[in-house]
């Protein structure tokens, strides 16, 4: 392990004294550690970059600069001054901007009235000064090249991309001395990412530090001068970025050797048995007659890719009967079906782990043990009587088969991390044994380790003759899992490949002429 | 902070919130419950009459119609919805169930048990029509029970043409001031209704799922389960204990009126939250919402006792109420992450 020796050592090979300085940081909330020992160093102009898995601390680190949270011990330095913000003003008063994850937007109200929220133009009478307002938030917006959009429209008529750069534009109106990113990319596309960079650029040139928070390695690599890595709340590392690699990085956050991939040995566990076969499916939103014809065997993992909003997720929605499915047929293990609502499709044997777990899979204040048998609540209760121990046997038997790390099945769901929330999520669909299991970006805010896990119990569940149908946007992702991948675009399939013919080349290939396709006549 | 004990990561998040059956909703209607008993010591000390038998009976017959309209609100309120229309309801429910009551050549225990049943017929038709309307269109159960309030306000005064009917056979009216060791059987009843609330929300499927609506109703639809039916359920049982009501209102003051139970849902809602039950649905329990409604009555009470005059009464009602979710609400963030 990398210690806070090392850190310092590299801070002090810079000559210029620092511009935020860290030192043995430490929070807890009751007994959770949430930050135990972060030292950190940015200098001027410095694009710094920080990852950690989930959980290792990096948004209470970024709560604690930006004043929303107070640290417990340790010192900070702001430009050789001792910096302890009360509130969020005081830090913008410090000239510490922040674009947090989620959005910081009004949405009914202008572009312009947005980026200029905390201290908008007046006159003596206190009226806004309109025009001066919309001219000045011009000018923000044109400064970070953002100048295909009007600055009297409402916030909710722009594209969250686009939010984000207003975001950008806003944090950047008072002269801030560093910037912290919260993962910024998150939801941009690749072009809009690299717009990004290039306003970040220009601000590391005017002398701006940036700290930047990230889960892409390739974009830390891209853009930062220096990167930090924290795990469960301390630093193990922080070095100039040309002093190290991704390998590293990755052993850093994880604390541990990552297992060889399993790739190569994958071997098809598909079986002849059909399990699942759409035929010219469609739905409301399918804009196409003939809609998606697919077939899925039994222990087969077929791999789902496509762009966003090319009507991945709105299909695996339509299969599980969330959404109203529109024509076409549907056959499970051969015999035609068709599902008015999720309890009929799940009657019949089909799993859904939806995209968004807290907001569709779990009840987050509700105990692990419930969640599980959320889905099979007639297995757990006789006459409508629940039988509670019947109820914890189950969760900890499934616990126990997906390695769920859990305090007990009466703690509650959000005590959970994001890779054990899911794993809740699979017990849930497991406990009714289905046949089909529609998974919509498994491992989404799951971190490295919890991730190979996950892969593995979904490779377990092909085994049993489960059959699996993926939608994920990570290619290495469906890569590793899919004996076969679709690829989706303007909800239709344009492409399949077989495992011998995966590349990230060809799926995009696929998804982007399946968009100029459509765009062209 | 180092000398913190190292606890399982979670302690925290899980001490702010609850669920029926979690050990720690307990302590906290303990500690809704030490307030409740705090206000009995001090009022018993303070006031000459407050500990007597006579008050005590006195003040368990007083809120037994809000307790019993309580529980049911509990429902409506766990799942995210709320009633405004169980006052309106108490009226329309008690005339028509009066209506019957006073029909000639009835024996008594004819005449009770149709009155009960059209009573409790007449909350359940309500009760169903908010929960049915409000689940069906998506709508807001807030606008719906607001129209239910009007209508069942306006079909009290339409069906008894706006006069009160009263004379009913004096043994139904014997049993609605009867005691049991000095407790009011009516109170009893109302006791009976809450221990069957608490099995049924916190033992059973059904129970299992109105919390989980309340907390997120989409998981528990993708889940496969039909967000209709517990939402129309919670909407009509809480109807069917305004039914309840109303013949616990007649036994006791031996009339029906169309302009009675005006603001007692404001009362049911009030005795709700000072038990600890989310407005947001999804947490709470019925044992709370019964100390809660004990507070309000010893409240009212006492206070009349120590010499306050009703409005000053009803200002401290009003001051209680915010108190008790300030006192939550700080409570979540003492603990919370």
């Amino acid at each position: 392990m990398i210690t806070v020796e090392t850190v310092r050592a590299g801070a002090s090979g810079v000559s210029t004294p620092p511009v935020l300085e860290l030192h043995d940081v430490k929070k807890a909330f009751g007994g959770t550690k949430a930050l135990n020992g972060v030292s950190l160093s940015v200098q001027p102009g410095e694009v710094h970059g920080l990852i950690g898995e989930n959980g290792a601390g990096k948004s209470t680190l970024i709560k604690v600069l930006c004043g929303i949270v107070r640290p417990d011990e340790g010192a900070i330095t702001l430009s050789g001054r001792a910096y302890a913000p009360a509130t969020p003003r005081e830090a913008k008063a410090n000239g510490l901007q922040v674009v947090l994850q989620e959005f910081n937007l009004l949405p009914y109200l202008s572009v312009a009235e947005n980026i200029f929220v905390e201290h908008l133009p007046r006159n003596a009478f206190g009226v806004v000064k309109r025009q001066e307002m919309n001219a000045r938030a011009r000018a923000a917006l044109d400064a970070i090249g953002l100048n295909d959009i009007d600055v009297r429209w409402p916030v909710e008529r722009l594209g969250i991309a686009h939010r984000q750069l207003v975001e950008v534009a806003r944090a950047l109106m008072t002269e801030s001395r560093i910037l912290i990113l919260d993962e910024p990319t998150a939801t941009l596309t690749s072009r809009e990412t690299e717009r990004l960079f290039a306003i970040i650029d220009e601000l590391r040139s005017r002398g701006v530090s940036i700290i930047f928070v990230s889960h892409h390695l390739d974009e830390v690599f891209r853009i930062c001068d220096r990167v930090t890595v924290l795990r469960n709340g301390e630093t193990v590392f922080s070095r100039p970025i040309a002093e190290t690699s991704q390998d590293e990085l990755v052993r850093a956050m994880v604390g541990r050797k990552l297992q060889q991939q399993m790739a190569s040995e994958m071997v098809s566990l598909a079986r002849p048995e059909e399990a699942l076969s759409l035929h010219h499916f469609r739905h409301v939103q399918s804009p196409h007659v003939e809609g998606i014809s697919l077939n899925l065997h039994k222990g087969e993992i077929l791999g789902i890719a496509g762009l966003v909003g090319s009507g991945r997720t709105e299909l695996l929605r339509a299969i599980a009967a969330a959404e109203r499915p529109l024509s076409g047929a549907l056959r499970l293990e051969g015999a035609p079906v068709s599902f008015r609502s999720p309890r009929e499709a799940i009657n019949a044997g089909i799993g859904f782990v939806t995209e968004d777990r807290k907001e569709e899979g779990l009840i987050l204040n509700m105990p692990i043990a419930s969640n599980v048998t959320l889905a099979s609540l007639s297995d757990v209760s006789r006459a409508g009587i629940l039988d509670r121990k019947a109820e914890n046997a189950v969760t900890e038997r499934l616990g126990a088969e997906l390695k769920l790390k859990y305090g007990g099945p009466d703690r509650n769901a959000a005590t959970l991390s994001g890779g054990n929330q899911q794993k809740v999520v699979l017990a849930k669909w497991l406990a009714r044994n289905p046949k089909v299991l529609l998974l919509d970006e498994p491992t989404r805010g799951v971190d490295v380790g919890a991730k190979a896990e996950i892969y593995a119990l979904i490779r377990q569940f092909a085994e049993r003759g489960l059959a699996l149908l993926i939608v994920s946007s990570e290619l290495p992702e469906l890569m590793t899992l899919s004996d076969r991948i679709l690829v989706m675009s303007q909800h239709r399939v344009v492409g399949e490949l077989s495992r011998p013919e995966f590349s990230e080349e060809r799926i995009l290939q696929y998804a982007y002429q399946g968009e100029q396709q459509h765009a062209g006549p | 902070m180092q000398a913190l004990e190292k606890t399982q990561a979670g302690d925290t998040a899980d001490a702010r919130r609850f669920a029926a059956w979690s050990p720690k909703v307990l302590l906290r209607d303990a500690g809704i419950g030490l307030a409740l008993l705090l206000l009995i010591v001090f009022f018993s000390v303070s006031t000459e009459h407050f500990l007597t038998a006579n008050n005590i009976s006195n003040i368990l017959t007083q809120i037994t119609i809000n307790l019993i309209l309580a529980v049911g609100m509990t429902f409506v309120i766990l799942i995210g919805g709320i009633d405004l229309s169980v006052g309106s309801m108490l009226a329309f429910c008690a005339v028509v169930g009066g209506t019957v009551l006073t029909i000639p050549d009835l024996s008594v225990f004819q005449a009770v048990t149709l009155a009960t049943l059209a009573a409790v017929g007449t909350g359940v038709v309500c009760g169903f029509l908010n929960g049915w309307i409000s689940a069906f269109w998506g709508l807001p159960s807030f606008i719906v029970t607001l129209g239910m309030l009007n209508i069942a306000r306006g079909a009290a005064l339409q069906v008894t043409d706006a006069r009160t009917i009263y004379s009913f056979p004096p043994s139904f009216n014997a049993f609605g001031s009867q005691m049991i060791f000095g407790i009011p059987v009516v109170f009893l009843i109302a006791l009976l209704l809450v221990a069957i609330a608490w099995f049924v929300l916190s033992k059973t499927v059904f129970g299992r799922l109105l919390y989980g609506i309340g907390n997120n109703e989409e998981a528990v639809r993708l889940a496969g389960h039909s967000l209709m039916f517990y939402k129309v359920a919670a909407f009509t049982i809480a109807g069917a204990l305004v039914g309840i009501a109303a013949m616990v209102y007649m036994a006791r003051l031996n009339i029906a009126s169309p302009i009675i139970g005006i603001g007692f849902e404001l009362n049911a809602i009030a005795a709700v939250i000072i038990g600890g039950t989310s407005l947001n649905g999804g947490r709470g329990t019925v044992i709370g919402t019964l100390l809660g409604a004990c507070i309000t009555g010893v409240l009212a009470n006492g206070l009349i006792l120590f010499g306050l005059s009703d409005f000053m009464r009803q200002m401290i009602t009003g001051v209680v109420i915010i108190l008790a979710v300030i006192i939550d609400k700080y409570r979540e963030r003492l603990t919370g992450v």
